[in-house]
């Protein structure tokens, strides 16, 4: 039985002028200290997908519409907000995106880092703080003790990255869900920040969902990878195997478009043309039909399902994936890791 | 390494520079707030030790009644008034009331502007359209005519007084207030705190409102100004505190304003008072604004 199975999630923005189908349906299983990926475009719903989970879409536009998110025997869909309160930070934690405005200006670092401790394990003040001096010290902040009392204005970026870790893994959740948390950064912080994140999951067995468009940070950091476009995903599998056989011809286009370091002078980036859906309409079909090279006449009429290819565990929808003799060469692939990253 | 109880021991939550620390070094670098915070303080200071200061009651007579009255000297600072009582007593016990009424009246209008902005940019929905229309149908009215129709309505005791120029007050912190609301409640660390589970009413009063208090607080001392004006302005068209023996500036100023060729003394020094005590929050308004507004920071 996994930790978090999500079943059909659907999540649509309804305003007056038109409704947005953020999330069309999306469905994943999710293990006990795993670490899963999730990929795509700017708009595509990762981070939608995960703020739904959570009960925390932007009101009053945007709700969920459909699906259910089992956590522990219980809908978190269906739990009332004060019981879903104590479950976020305490049981699934979040990292947000830019780190320059996720902390709040006028709070000091150690009340921010004491809040959801003293709320979800009713510590008393010295603990949390002391608390808090370890936290800090774990995510690698130097002389932690005499930084507690600081503003977030007064650290760097990466820094306040490393506070927000710190205070998403206060109440030591079981998923830990990290949306974009590197992007906002530069090369050298992003490969240090991905480096604790990486050892803190290990050592504390949570769970990771690492949202992200950067496919260089899901292959240092995850063990799985799910790709997502316009809403659905197309592809899932394991990420040496996603990055080793992409059969969803999006995935390979994703895979084309990464600039590679060995690549030859005269090799130019393949962008992968076209426009991303309008999500405010519906359409039949496959969603990346209009850009892809291998749409079919069926692509355009029938929605393509995730069915399970014939290597275990990797799944596709497509109707016509990307034939092996069309795959990039198996020793160009760029698996980097996070150190290697950092160059 | 017990990284824990080592920290423990120097634990030094007071140390480092916040905002407001920042804003209070550009404060005290700014010449006109300085300015400004010392004409309030000598207000204050009067204000506080009136028995003192004063040489006599303000509604004793102690001079010759006349209808044109002697102006200073003759051991009376700023002359006698027609009644012959000591004009000087009667400015310094009028401070009282000008701060007096300069304080309750924005504490009132500040908390019901601060309770119904609030509300609306947090709540939103038909609650904020509600509120917010209400605000809008008042806004538009001049405040010293709202003061004045409100004044007429409530009475002309110096509460009631208080009262009215206060409420005139509420749609302008309201206002602003939902504003910088609303910008804040989208902002990501409120997200990031609703993430770790903080509930509603902390995420407004430990989050949210914290961020968005400075243009108040510069609004509060713009308006404390108005107030002792608008005051000032109803007493002088007789809307002022009924009770005769309140030395008010603006009363002493329209009671006299007819001999302002014969006495000079009589309208020169409440007027003077009205200017110095609004220049002085003025000033130190101008003062906070500029340490406070995010644009002018470095």
């Amino acid at each position: 039985m996994s930790l978090l199975s999500v079943r059909d999630l659907e999540v649509k923005f309804v305003t007056r002028r038109a409704t947005v189908h953020a999330v069309s349906g999306i469905s994943f299983d999710l293990d006990a200290g795993e670490t899963l990926g999730i990929v795509g475009e700017s708009g595509c719903g990762k981070s939608v997908s995960s703020l739904a989970m959570l009960g925390i879409l932007p009101k009053p536009a945007g709700r969920v519409t459909g699906g259910e998110v089992i956590f522990e025997d219980q809908d978190l869909l269906k739990l009332p907000d004060w019981q879903l309160r104590s479950i976020r930070g305490q049981d699934v934690a979040m990292i947000f995106q830019d780190p320059m405005t996720s902390l709040n200006p006028v709070l000091t670092i150690g009340r921010q880092l004491t809040e959801s401790l003293r709320k979800h394990l009713d510590m008393d003040r010295k603990d949390a703080e002391e608390e808090a001096i370890r936290l800090l010290f774990r995510v690698g902040i130097p002389s932690a003790t005499d930084r507690l009392g600081d503003y977030p204005h007064q650290f760097s970026g990466g820094m306040r990255q490393r506070v927000m870790i710190a205070m998403a893994i206060s109440c030591k959740p079981k998923i830990l869900i990290a949306d974009e948390p590197t992007t906002a950064l530069d090369v050298t912080i992003q490969a240090q920040i991905l480096e604790v994140l990486k050892q803190l999951v290990a050592e504390e067995n949570m769970a990771l969902i690492l949202i992200t468009h950067d496919l260089g940070v899901v292959a240092g950091v995850c063990g799985r990878t799910i790709v997502m476009y316009a809403g659905r995903f197309v592809e899932a599998a394991s990420t040496k195997e996603l990055f080793a056989r992409p059969r969803h011809p999006y995935t390979l286009g994703l895979l084309k478009s990464v600039p590679r370091l060995d690549a030859a002078r005269k090799d130019k980036l393949e962008p992968i043309d076209g426009v991303p859906r309008d999500l405010t309409k519906l359409f039949e079909g496959c969603a990346f039909a209009p850009r892809c090279a291998y749409a079919t006449e069926e692509s355009r009429e029938r929605r393509p399902e995730l069915v399970e290819t014939d290597a275990p565990g990797h799944f596709v929808a497509c109707w016509n994936p990307v034939p092996d003799a069309d795959l990039p060469r198996i020793e160009t692939i760029p698996v980097p890791t996070a150190r290697e990253a950092a160059g | 390494m017990s990284v824990a109880q080592a920290g423990a021991a120097e634990l030094r939550l007071e140390q480092g520079a916040s905002l407001w620390t920042d804003a209070f070094d550009r404060f005290r670098h700014n010449l006109g707030a300085i300015v400004g915070v010392a004409l309030i303080l000598v207000f204050v200071i009067i204000a506080i030790f009136a028995p003192v200061i004063a040489p006599f009651d303000p509604n004793e007579q102690v001079g010759p009644l006349a209808t044109n009255p002697a102006g200073p000297g003759n051991g009376h600072l700023f002359g006698l008034d027609e009644q012959g009582a000591d004009l000087f007593s009667q400015i310094v016990y009028g401070a009282r009331l000008s701060l007096l009424v300069g304080l309750v009246s924005v504490g009132v209008g500040l908390t019901l502007g601060l309770v119904l902005g609030s509300v609306a940019g947090y709540l939103g929905g038909w609650v904020d359209s509600f509120i917010m229309r209400v605000m809008d149908v008042m806004l538009p009215i001049p405040s010293f005519l709202l003061a004045t129709g409100l004044v007429t309505i409530l009475g002309r005791g110096l509460t009631q007084i208080m009262i009215a120029v206060g409420i005139t007050n509420v749609p302008i912190f309201a206002r602003l207030l939902r504003g910088t609301i609303l910008g804040q409640r989208e902002a990501d660390y409120v997200l990031a705190a609703r993430s770790v589970g903080v509930p509603g009413p902390r995420l407004l009063m430990a989050h949210i409102l914290p961020n968005s208090i400075a243009p108040v607080i510069v609004q509060a001392t713009l308006a404390m100004a108005t107030a002792i004006i608008d005051v000032a302005g109803l007493s002088f068209i007789g809307l002022g505190p009924s009770d005769p023996g309140l030395p008010e500036w603006g009363k002493i100023l329209s009671e006299n304003a007819s001999r302002l060729e014969q006495s000079v003394h009589l309208v020169f020094f409440p007027g003077f008072a009205i200017v110095l005590s609004v220049l002085g929050l003025n000033l130190i308004g101008d003062g906070l604004r500029e340490s406070i507004d995010p644009k002018l920071r470095a």
